[in-house]
């Protein structure tokens, strides 16, 4: 079930005044688990965002494949609104499945979010409301979000941000499991150390790409991203 | 449809006169309001926990104010001066958009933006109603800006009739995506959502509610209508169908209390701001039972 492999072909971004993204190439291959490194600011955020087609900019980002499913998505968790009213299975209503989520989940779709739940380590928790879990509860819903229904593509903005060690090798566990299905992940990571751990190819950005290749060759470019 | 709304006055009518319902019941123009209530309040109650949710309360104010304008604009063209709705949709569209379109292209803050706005309509409508005012007599300008049970008419039912069904056919098979678009666009895009698209929708979906509300509740108080009854129900709710179910129900009560309880007991209100003292009495009564009730104690995080 590979989808594509993604080509970003000369992107480049303004936000303002400021240029965040400056003639970047790159190409991911379908099924890679693929990592994004570089400083804060360096322009990971959105590049991604540009591939979600939230942002407008020049260049091309295009798909060489077909796929069928949709792609997932798991966001950095600040950039949720922790005060909406809202269950864990309010929330993975909402995001499955076309009926209004205030109508409660229909069939079908709770099948599958129970499912998706379950592998994230979060059963049984689909009653509770959102905004009192934990951040590394709440990040496994968000990832148990992004894998219901099975995505060809899931992309994740620092997922293991501010979570335990437990929650950090489930998700690793969980993300290369996925990878071997032959989902490509790309995952947005300043953990080096879990970069090497798990990547099979790496890119360091700031404004440009900086370097490209195999994770294992990282710690002899670690200049380019100090 | 004019039909079916003299089918249920008789009945209604019959069943006061026989003493099984109040009094109020055997006015007609008691029924048309209680009719449109039972419109308005679900309208109100799934949009206004949306609205509270986006956090646009005073988006829906602003767009009020402008009704105003639109009022005004509707008698200085010639329109008839108690329905002058093509001018109330078209200038409260006219300027809903605008604001929409503004606030994708600035970088003001949302409020700062929006209390903009806000004047801007209050102001222009204000002018533009003392300058029209000598053409109509004060109790309409009184009934635009606080409601009138007595000026419903069937037009004003078979308005709201159509923008219920407007806002079902086009607001219940995007609810996800338009909640999704303000909870995270990132997600929301990832998902497919038309991020732009659902949000000028909704911009639109409340701007005909607030304007075909306005005969029953006002400019000054229909923001009031669509915040406080999900306000309350935030109180007490800790999932999304038990915050649109309670909103829908806070706001359908207000609306049949608020219309009746004056008529009931001589008191001399405008409908709207009976509506909503009703609605704060009962946003009041919600947050005394979020103080004391343990289960409600975390209902905000």
């Amino acid at each position: 079930m590979r989808g594509p492999a993604i080509v970003f072909d000369n992107v480049c971004l303004r936000l303002g005044g400021t240029q965040v993204l400056d003639q970047v190439n790159l190409r991911i291959e379908a099924g890679a688990l693929h990592c994004l490194v570089g400083p804060n600011g360096g322009g990971k955020t959105s590049l991604v965002r540009a591939l979600l087609g939230q942002m407008p900019h020049s260049g091309t980002i295009r798909f060489e494949g077909e796929f069928t499913t949709p792609l997932g998505y798991v966001p950095q968790l600040p950039d949720f609104d922790r005060n909406v009213p809202m269950t864990v299975n309010d929330l993975m209503a909402l995001l499955g499945q076309r009926r209004p989520a205030f109508l409660g989940a229909s069939r079908a779709a709770r099948a599958a979010n129970d499912q998706a739940l379950e592998r994230t380590g979060m059963a049984g928790m689909g009653k509770k409301p959102f905004g009192s879990l934990s951040g590394g509860q709440r990040q496994r819903v968000l990832l148990a979000q992004a894998i219901s229904p099975m995505p060809w593509l899931l992309i994740l903005d620092e997922p293991t941000a501010g979570i335990d060690e437990a929650g950090v090798r489930l998700v690793e566990a969980l993300v290369t499991e996925l990878n071997t299905r032959g989902v490509t992940i790309l995952w947005i990571n300043h953990d080096l150390e879990q970069v090497k751990r798990i990547a099979q190819s790496v890119t360091v950005i700031n404004q440009r790409v900086l370097f490209h290749g195999p994770a294992e060759q990282i710690d002899s470019r670690l200049e380019v991203i100090r | 449809m004019n039909a079916l709304y003299d089918f249920i006055r008789d009945h209604l009518q019959a069943l006061a006169a026989s003493h099984v319902l109040p009094q109020p019941f055997e006015y007609e123009f008691v029924i048309n309001a209680l009719m449109c209530s039972v419109l308005i309040g679900p309208l109100l109650g799934v949009l206004g926990s949306m609205v509270m949710i986006k956090r646009m309360a005073f988006f829906s104010q602003s767009v009020g104010n402008a009704a105003m304008t639109g009022v005004a604009i509707g008698v200085l063209i010639g329109e008839s001066y108690t329905s002058p709705y093509f001018s109330m949709f078209g200038f409260c569209l006219l300027f809903a958009l605008t604001l929409k379109y503004t606030q994708h292209r600035t970088t003001l803050a949302n409020d700062t933006l929006i209390g903009v706005f806000l004047s801007i309509s209050l102001a222009v409508g204000a002018s533009l109603l003392l300058f029209v005012s000598a053409k109509i007599n004060t109790h309409v300008m009184e009934g635009v800006l606080f409601g009138s049970i007595l000026a419903v008419d069937h037009t004003d039912m078979n308005v709201l009739l159509g923008v219920t069904v407007i806002c079902t056919l086009i607001g219940l098979p995007l609810y996800n995506g338009m909640l999704l678009s303000s909870l995270n666009p990132s997600l929301a895009h990832a998902r497919g959502v038309k991020v732009r698209s659902v949000e000028y929708l909704f911009v639109v979906l409340v701007t005909l509610v607030t304007v075909a509300c306005l005969k029953i509740i006002g400019a000054v108080l229909v923001e009031a209508l669509l915040l406080i009854p999900a306000a309350a129900a935030r109180n007490i709710s800790h999932s999304l169908p038990g915050l649109v179910t309670w909103a829908v129900l806070i706001a359908t009560f207000s609306c049949v209390v608020g219309i009746l309880a004056p008529m009931q007991f001589h008191i001399p209100v405008p409908t709207g701001g009976a509506i909503v003292i009703v609605a704060a009495l009962v946003f009041a009564f919600t947050t005394i039972i979020r103080g004391t009730a343990p289960q409600f104690r975390g209902a905000s995080v």
